[in-house]
């Protein structure tokens, strides 16, 4: 958010033209994204770099739900939805993996129109209750249902979308493709017409209703939407660990995708992202002393939580009132929520 | 077995009792859940992990020092409450009345604390050794063979029972109990009556992981005890108490009969997958019609 708009409240503001601060940000990151895989060839990086790549796809479609005021405890459900199908498509079936992905996008958003209409009409905690149970129900049914998901073993020696996938770079690329495109059109949309009557009927449900906004029909179809999307992360993942279990599918690792929307900022994709990077790239690189890092993990979200509910964007915020000396305001009616 | 053969009084006797010990678990647990909920409106996601120190502490003092099992129960659970202010004090005092912060939150300290544990007693699960191995025979005259009741599973009703009669006593009938039904019903008036609110947050809060903690340790000795012991009871907690109402105790009480009772039965008549299914799916049934639970109040 340029420093010029008005600091409304989380709203997107009006359509502008990109600064040149932001685009030199833009150009420098997508230098860094495209060298990442040469100058770092064959190390460890390269492969942690393409989980991030995924997971941000996952914590950017979750962000649509998140705006729309509800917090989903299922998003890594639908993620694994999608997995399922592509790698059951692939292996059982045989089909292509283009045509795969199109299923795994398909799948879970079907499930997410089955489910959201019902789901959506929840609000606050309990919207929160319920989607944890339904995550707990999906992943028991991909424990359940042996003879399609292979149980609680899961399924194993998944092949690469393609053979010439096989080589890490080429994955790297093809996931920063599919990232790219995923991200691009959530922050696209959230900065439409829909993006803002979202942001506002987060803030006011009912005044938004009021001036004409079909706010239950957005809220279904974002739900459906960030399902889909949800569902390239789970074919990507699926086909690059080259085996799918249900334990990666539970409420707990949906918990992790909303603390990388947390730990960042919900009302901002750029701080999905920076979660995500925060959340992948930490555990990967302290693999060692996995016991410790989940402890430090658990204590960060303490802390986090007690202290800045807003996530490093309402820190920015912060920061940045300091210097001007302008009174902050809160980005996000969550954030303002925790404050009473 | 086919279905007949489960018909007999003999068997739902069994299961019965089953179902009553399973119960009386389930409402000690989610009545903590509900009491720090009903209370401080914090939803305590690290629930499970209080019942797996009642569990170690279980361990430790009648397995290793052999206290007296009935000494030893509420012994561990009292230890594990008073080591958890420490908790209570640089944890959960900042997510009072914040519901949203400190479910996030609160899942940062389960997984702090679960992964404290592995670090402490590794990931291996342990027995706590059964207190009572015998069983009790009785009726006989009135069904013609005798109903085999084991004592390990009547000694845990009884003693949820009476942990809970404690509980209901101490709400009801004394000055602490009305500060905290008080607290309860709304925080700034009771402050304004003179309630000091940090007191019946810290009693409320001993009470509830008192409770839990006992719960747990009774748990560990039927299952097994672990770093996971935790998980299933925190799933039951939740399930019991969106059944009866979020906030509400005579509500976590119907709720954990209901779902002890429906689950053991499930469980021996169609297997576990059946019944688990079947909670889950009638608990979303309900949230969607009647989100504020059985006997809870609409807001």
């Amino acid at each position: 958010m340029s420093p010029q708009a008005p600091l409304s409240l989380g709203a997107a503001p009006p359509r502008t033209m990109p600064g040149a601060g932001l685009l030199a940000i833009s150009a420098l990151a997508g230098a860094v994204l495209l060298a990442w895989p040469i100058v770092f060839q064959g190390s460890f990086l390269v492969y942690i770099a393409t989980l991030v790549m995924q997971f941000s796809i996952g914590a950017c479609s979750l962000q649509l739900i998140i705006r729309t005021g509800h917090i989903s405890m299922s998003h890594q459900a639908f993620v694994g939805i999608g997995g399922y199908t592509s790698v059951i498509l692939v292996m059982k079936a045989g089909w292509a993996w283009h045509f795969a992905l199109l299923a795994a996008i398909a799948a879970p958003a079907l499930a997410g129109a089955v489910i959201g209409p019902i789901l959506l009409r929840l609000t606050g905690k309990y919207f929160v209750l319920v989607t944890f149970l339904f995550g707990e129900i999906v992943r028991l049914v991909f424990i359940d249902w042996q003879s399609m998901t292979g149980g609680s073993n899961g399924i194993f020696e998944i092949p690469k979308p393609y053979p010439w996938m096989n080589d890490p770079t080429a994955y790297y690329y093809v996931s920063l493709g599919f990232a790219v495109a995923c991200v691009g059109f959530c922050i696209r949309l959230m900065r439409s017409e829909i993006g803002r009557a979202i942001d506002a009927m987060r803030e006011g449900p009912n005044l938004t209703e009021c001036a004409g906004v079909p706010v239950f029909r957005i809220k279904v179809v974002m739900f459906i939407i960030a399902c889909g999307l949800s569902g390239v992360m789970g074919s990507l993942n699926a086909h690059m660990n080259n085996v799918i279990t249900p334990g990666n599918y539970g409420p707990m690792e949906s918990l992790n995708l909303v603390v990388m929307n947390v730990l960042g900022g919900m009302t901002n994709m750029a701080g999905a992202i920076i979660g995500a990077v925060f959340l992948i790239a930490l555990p990967e690189l302290l693999r060692g002393y996995v016991e410790w890092q989940r402890v430090f993990y658990g204590i960060i979200l303490i802390v986090v939580m007690a202290s800045m509910p807003g996530g490093m964007v309402e820190l920015l915020a912060r920061l940045r009132s300091r210097l001007t000396g302008r009174e902050a305001h809160l980005a996000s009616a969550v954030a303002a929520e925790g404050r009473t | 077995m086919s279905f007949t053969d489960l018909l007999t009084p003999v068997l739902m006797g069994q299961v019965l009792l089953d179902g009553m010990s399973i119960s009386s678990i389930y409402i000690l647990i989610a009545l903590g859940f509900t009491l720090l909920f009903g209370i401080m409106r914090v939803v305590n996601f690290a629930h499970g992990e209080f019942a797996m120190l009642g569990g170690w502490g279980l361990y430790y003092l009648y397995g290793q020092f052999n206290v007296p099992f009935l000494l030893a129960v509420p012994l561990a659970g009292a230890i594990v409450a008073v080591c958890s202010l420490v908790f209570e004090q640089f944890v959960f005092r900042f997510f009072y009345q914040k519901m949203f912060q400190s479910m996030i939150g609160l899942l940062g300290l389960s997984t702090a604390m679960i992964y404290t544990a592995v670090i402490i007693w590794d990931a291996y699960e342990r027995q706590i050794p059964p207190a009572f191995t015998s069983t009790l025979e009785f009726g006989e005259s009135i069904f013609g063979e005798s109903l085999l009741l084991p004592t390990d599973r009547v000694v845990v009703f009884l003693v949820s029972m009476a942990t809970l009669a404690a509980f209901y006593f101490l709400i009801m009938h004394t000055r602490m109990g009305l500060g905290m039904r008080a607290a309860a019903q709304d925080v700034e008036v009771a402050e304004a009556m003179g309630i000091r609110t940090r007191t019946v947050y810290r009693q409320a809060f001993l009470l509830a992981i008192f409770m839990t903690a006992v719960a747990g340790a009774l748990y560990g000795q039927i299952y097994f005890l672990s770093y996971e012991l935790g998980s299933q009871p925190l799933l039951k907690a939740f399930i019991v108490v969106i059944l009866g109402g979020m906030g509400s105790i005579p509500g976590a009480a119907l709720g954990g009969v209901i779902l002890g009772m429906s689950e053991t039965f499930l469980a021996t008549l169609f297997g576990a997958a059946v019944s688990n299914f079947v909670s889950f799916g009638v608990v979303i049934l309900i949230l969607i019609i009647r989100p504020w639970g059985l006997l809870g109040k609409p807001e």
